[in-house]
């Protein structure tokens, strides 16, 4: 198993956030984590990546214990988090924040190469690339953060929320990216409130309900679930 | 009248020059600490005893003592960024308070080693290049806005064409968001305070030859640091520049057609007038303010 989280906890200060939380991504897989407004998917993505403390339970990835290591060691491990809200750095070119997704990488020739396989990816950011970030429009940024997510050479993508705020035809364009990178080879956990996107595209989906794990199994078994078409595709 | 102007213009340079190495420094802690530096005039204090020290009592060549002055204080900084403004890191105004403690420790132990009476640093050169008979620039001022300039280049190379000025750069726009590119918070605070603290210190040392070191000297630095950087807009290296340039003008200029405390209430003015019409400072963005 490449990501194994073991009963989970996550508390900010005295109100806890998400319990006992276990899931698992087989290496090559996209696994989605659906789930309302606050239910803790965020935490979820943020626990994995070190930005928030993990209070009980064992995070391991690709058989090493990494729950509470510094962010930067955990993305020298190669996990790569596209946080919510696209968090590029506004006032670096477009370049510069690809640049800084390779900031722990010293193989120049390599970071060179992965920068043109990010320009060939999104012609876009090339055509951009000395234009300062905040320039841009919602769909370039998430392209952007992908993008640098990219250049640090993960082996686990963590997306959090990457259709938020961006018209249709922008969603189904970050969608066949998404798809596109996994079948590349790198596995994806997708944390979606969009849940008909996120089933579509995920092997295996958990659903988080007020903190902790509701309901899982393969993504179209949960898509033809009676409780999740009720409760997170309005059907 | 020309020549009086001539020669405000020169004497403004050479204020701008140090003030806008403080402001700098202070600005670049707080884009990427978050933190206000209270303790940054000191360090500008200590920057000029260093001078005291190792060129006035120990005869050691003037750029020996400077270089010294510099590593010194960048030192300082480090043990600041260790002792307490990374155990502080989530409570920004407990920064603040230990930095004000940690001023007043600096004043104290400066006090004990040096005493408290005004210490006189024997000139450096006393060259003066004559433009008119009016006009004079003394060689040891233009060699302070020099080094000044060459320092603010550097700074600014540093930080747009290295990888690890990127990563400063990332860090001051979004902590989190670099922690995930691989940057190490700890690194680039270090960094930070280390440049940070060295410029403050390097203005004082450039300094010390021409004005009375004493313990308290930081104080009226501080105060004019603050109101460039709120003018600038806190954040902006390029304001801190800009303003600390403009400040100085104004200053020296109404310093010398009317008198110092005037131009103290003419720079706070101008602070006042800035805040209500643009809070943010002039080249402030609203995030950060």
């Amino acid at each position: 198993m490449l990501l194994e989280l073991r009963a989970v906890a996550v508390a900010y200060g005295k109100v806890s956030a998400v319990r006992d939380i276990s899931l698992e991504v087989p290496d090559g897989r996209i696994v989605t984590i659906i789930g309302s407004n606050g239910a803790g998917k965020t935490t979820t993505l943020r626990a994995i990546s070190g930005l928030t403390r993990v209070r009980e339970g064992e995070i391991h990835f690709a058989g090493e214990r990494i729950d509470n290591l510094a962010p930067d060691r955990i993305v020298a491990r190669g996990i790569a988090h596209v946080p919510e809200g696209r968090r590029i750095f506004p006032d670096l070119t477009v370049e510069e924040n690809l640049r800084t997704g390779a900031f722990l990488r010293r193989e120049r020739e390599a970071v060179q190469r992965d920068l043109e396989a990010v320009y060939d990816r999104f012609p876009l950011l090339l055509e951009r690339r000395t234009q300062l970030a905040k320039t841009m429009s919602g769909g370039e940024q998430q392209m952007l953060a992908i993008g640098r997510a990219l250049m640090t050479r993960p082996k686990l993508l963590l997306m959090d929320e990457p259709s938020m705020g961006l018209a249709p035809k922008i969603v189904e364009e970050i969608a066949r990216i998404i798809g596109e990178i996994n079948a590349q080879g790198v596995p994806v956990i997708l944390v979606e409130q969009n849940a008909e996107l996120a089933l579509e595209l995920a092997d295996y989906a958990y659903v988080l309900e007020t903190g902790s794990l509701a309901l899982e199994g393969p993504a179209d078994e949960l898509h033809d679930n009676e409780h999740v078409r009720a409760a997170y595709l309005g059907i | 009248m020309i020549e009086l102007l001539a020669q405000t213009g020169l004497n403004a340079l050479y204020a701008a020059s140090y003030t806008a190495l403080v402001a700098v420094g202070l600005v670049l802690i707080f884009g990427v600490m978050g933190v206000i530096n209270f303790a940054h005039g000191e360090l500008f204090m200590l920057g000029a005893y260093a001078i005291v020290a190792v060129y006035a009592d120990w005869n050691l060549p003037y750029l020996v003592a400077v270089a010294v002055g510099m590593t010194f204080v960048g030192i300082v900084g480090l043990g600041m960024e260790r002792a307490f403004f990374r155990p502080l890191r989530d409570n920004p105004l407990g920064g603040l308070v230990a930095s004000i403690g940690f001023l007043m420790i600096l004043q104290a132990l400066v006090s004990m080693g040096f005493g408290v009476r005004m210490e006189h640093v024997p000139p450096v050169t006393q060259d003066v290049i004559v433009i008119t008979e009016k006009v004079r620039l003394p060689v040891f001022r233009l060699a302070v806005i020099l080094a000044a300039v060459v320092l603010l280049a550097s700074l600014w190379a540093f930080l747009k064409k290295t990888r690890f000025g990127w990563a400063l750069r990332a860090s001051a726009q979004d902590p989190e968001a670099a922690a995930l590119q691989g940057i190490s918070i700890n690194q680039t605070a270090r960094i930070a305070m280390f440049i940070g603290a060295a410029l403050a210190g390097v203005a004082g040392a450039l300094t010390a030859p021409l004005i009375s070191v004493n313990p308290h000297m930081g104080h009226s630095v501080i105060v004019t640091a603050f109101i460039v950087i709120i003018v600038g807009g806190i954040g902006s290296l390029e304001g801190a520049v800009i303003v600390a340039v403009a400040y100085a003008f104004v200053h020296t200029f109404v310093t010398t057609f009317f008198d110092g405390v005037i131009a103290d209430i003419v720079g706070l003015l101008l602070l006042l007038a800035v805040l209500i019409v643009k809070p943010t400072g002039l080249f402030g963005s609203a995030d950060r303010a």
